[in-house]
């Protein structure tokens, strides 16, 4: 695995579903298994920015296309777009 | 300028009309009906005269697989345009479409059926009109009522030949039933007449002062009464813009809504409470100096518990981006007066009135009794607003007899729009209309006019609005061979940081089942709940034999098992 997968891995643990016995890996069907609701992906996919420094387009992406890690990054190679530096300077 | 369209000038009003399908014939053809966003660079505008093509063209497809008046119809298709010029279709050959729910496509076929065998025996349906996408497998297993049928319905039918044959509708025919979710919910099919639609949507349209200028935003779905009514029937009536989202975008990127609302200068939107507070939290704070919301006249929070600290924190976010003064509003809905029963009034600078009152007696007395705001226990409720024209409520015991002012008891309502029963279950009906009275199993109290809905007798859950039966639940999770039958309980505890409950579920285990197979059998639950009611378990705990309180009748207890749940485990309360 990745660093940037265990990132989100890790993330997904530790700040969503906030129960580090949960077993989780790229494959671990997190939506549609009833680990979290859809109302927790506007966090994920915000993490998902930051871990790829891509910009992912309102719209492109539904519940279906983060179930796993593994498909969340998929993705965000398939819809992300490179981002603009904003004005406080952060990506 | 303003332009009223409560004048004299009653041509503009629906007073004329007496049937939902009538109001289609004079819209102004050439002007939007219906933004539906997909994406970012997929958004699609169907104008009045496109939509009642589109309509007309749903009718003659329907009436050609032999539709017919007084037939009853399911959709069960996405979020959009060709979903709801389906349900126009059909209303123009006097028949009667119900919009179920879209499936969880990871739901198991064998689960659908079970789900769908219930509804459509109880409607009686001819037809099931599903979208193009919907997997065939689901379909191969749909059995249903002897007499249904299943179609696929296209986004633009092909044209045939000939014409649908268009029924005389009267006002007192059956226009459409809507549902509430789950086995449980799908079994209260509410069916209402074209007048008690009609009669409902003045009411509402001169409460909110509808305005020709007023243009609605939605991404509330349209099986669900604020979706459909207030969303759909309401600008479709009125000849009013809409501007649509899915709510699973929504949801995905709850920006978008504000970037909506900025761009299309939207007037009127309907949203449950979480969604308040979520919209405050999950909009990232620095997008904000992008949206302009002074064109908002009012947010109206309906379908779940009205909080103040939500309707506070949206405040809070918000005030930067032109909220107006007292545009944020509540409004008291069900579906079996068709929809609004209270509104806060709108277009003064106020919002909704609101009360101090004592937490412990409110916990011990069942009695509003305003306190000091510094007070100590002093908690703040939100009023739903006044009994709109037309609708009576009063404050009962379970006796039916009246309270007083202040006093909490079962809210009660009487309205010119009220329904005449669940479709075919009059045994159901029964048990909630007493006397022309429904009873709505909520709780609250009446202060100075205004109605403060507190909370419910019933057991239901509302999970971000959506209304979830925890027999329901209990019947999933009781069917896993580890669980001894019938003893599970369920139930929808506060969350404030989410501003919605959270399900919280406890199981008896069968003897001998080793602590190695927990994680995955709670695995296994969770995601049979979540595949067959859309929505997940937030704790799920097991027990050991003979844990859960029984009641009198040998049956699980669940405000007492609730209890003794919450009395052992202080970190589901803390956790919240």
């Amino acid at each position: 695995m990745n660093d940037q997968a265990l990132e989100m891995i890790t993330f997904i643990k530790d700040e969503v579903i906030r129960n580090p016995r949960i077993s989780l890996d790229e494959e671990t069907a997190i939506v549609s298994g009833g680990l979290i609701d859809s109302m927790a992906l506007v966090e994920i996919l915000a993490k998902l920015e930051d871990v790829t420094g891509l910009r992912i387009p309102a719209g492109k992406v539904k519940p279906a296309d983060m179930d796993t890690v593994a498909r969340m990054f998929a993705t965000a190679a398939r819809v992300g777009k490179p981002r603009q530096r904003s004005l406080n300077g952060k990506n | 300028m303003k332009r009223p369209l409560f004048t004299s000038d009653s041509d503009r009003s629906c007073r004329r009309y007496e049937t939902l399908v009538e109001a289609l014939n004079d819209a102004p053809t050439s002007q939007p009906f219906v933004t539906m966003w997909h994406d970012e660079d997929r958004v699609e505008t169907v104008s009045w005269g496109e939509f009642r093509r589109r309509a007309e063209a749903q009718a003659v497809f329907f009436d050609s697989h032999g539709l017919r008046a007084h037939d009853t119809l399911i959709l069960v298709m996405p979020q959009g345009i060709s979903l709801m010029s389906a349900f126009v279709g059909a209303m123009m050959i006097g028949a009667i479409p119900a919009i179920l729910a879209y499936p969880n496509f990871k739901l198991e076929p064998t689960k659908y059926r079970s789900g769908l065998v219930g509804v459509t025996a109880n409607l009686k349906a001819k037809l099931i009109g599903l979208d193009e996408d919907f997997p065939q497998e689901l379909i191969d297993c749909v059995t249903v009522a002897e007499g249904t049928r299943t179609v696929r319905v296209a986004d633009y039918p092909p044209t045939l030949e000939g014409s649908f044959r268009r029924r005389e509708v009267l006002p007192t025919d059956t226009a459409f039933i809507q549902h509430s979710a789950g086995t449980t919910g799908l079994q209260k099919g509410v069916a209402l007449s074209h007048g008690a639609v009609l009669q409902q949507l003045r009411t509402l349209a001169e409460a909110l002062k509808l305005d020709v200028d007023d243009r609605i935003y939605s991404w509330l779905p349209l099986y669900h009464d604020m979706g459909l009514i207030a969303c759909f029937m309401l600008p479709f009536v009125y000849h009013i813009p809409l501007v649509m989202q899915s709510p699973t975008d929504w949801v995905v990127q709850p920006a978008t809504m504000f970037e909506l609302i900025t761009a299309q200068r939207c007037t009127l939107a309907w949203l449950p409470n979480f969604a308040f507070q979520f919209l405050a939290r999950r909009v990232p704070a620095r997008n904000r100096s992008d949206y302009d919301l002074s064109c908002v006249r009012a947010f109206i929070n309906c379908s779940e518990p009205v909080k103040a600290e939500s309707i506070d924190e949206f405040q809070g976010a918000y005030s930067s981006c032109n909220l107006r003064p007292g545009s944020l509003h509540t409004c008291y809905a069900m579906a079996e007066t068709v929809f609004a029963v209270t509104q806060s009034e709108v277009g003064t600078s106020d919002g909704p009135a609101r009360l101090w009152i004592d937490k412990s007696r409110l916990r011990d007395q069942h009695r509003a009794v305003p306190v000091e705001s510094e007070s100590t226990g002093a908690t703040c409720v939100v009023s739903s607003g006044r009994v709109l024209g037309g609708s009576s409520v009063r404050v009962v015991d379970p006796e039916l007899k009246d309270l007083p002012e202040g006093q909490i008891g079962e809210i009660i309502v009487h309205s010119d729009s009220l329904f005449d029963g669940y479709y075919g279950r009059p045994d159901l009906s029964a048990e909630v209309l007493r006397g022309g009275w429904y009873c709505s199993g909520d709780l609250g109290f009446v202060w100075k006019g205004n109605l403060y809905v507190t909370g419910r007798r019933k057991d239901i859950i509302i999970v971000g609005g959506k209304n979830i039966y925890p027999q329901d639940i209990e019947a999933i999770i009781s069917l896993h061979p580890h669980i001894h039958d019938g003893r599970v309980v369920a139930f929808g505890l506060y969350n404030p940081g989410l501003g919605t409950e959270d399900i919280v579920a406890v199981a008896e285990l069968e003897e001998n089942v080793g602590s190695d197979q927990l994680l995955a059998m709670e695995k296994s639950l969770r995601n049979a709940v979540v595949a067959e009611l859309g929505v997940p378990l937030r704790t799920l705990y097991f027990k050991p034999p003979l844990w859960i309180v029984k009641s009198s009748a040998g049956k699980p207890a669940r405000s007492a098992t609730r209890d003794k749940l919450l009395a052992e485990h202080p970190e589901l309360a803390l956790a919240n």
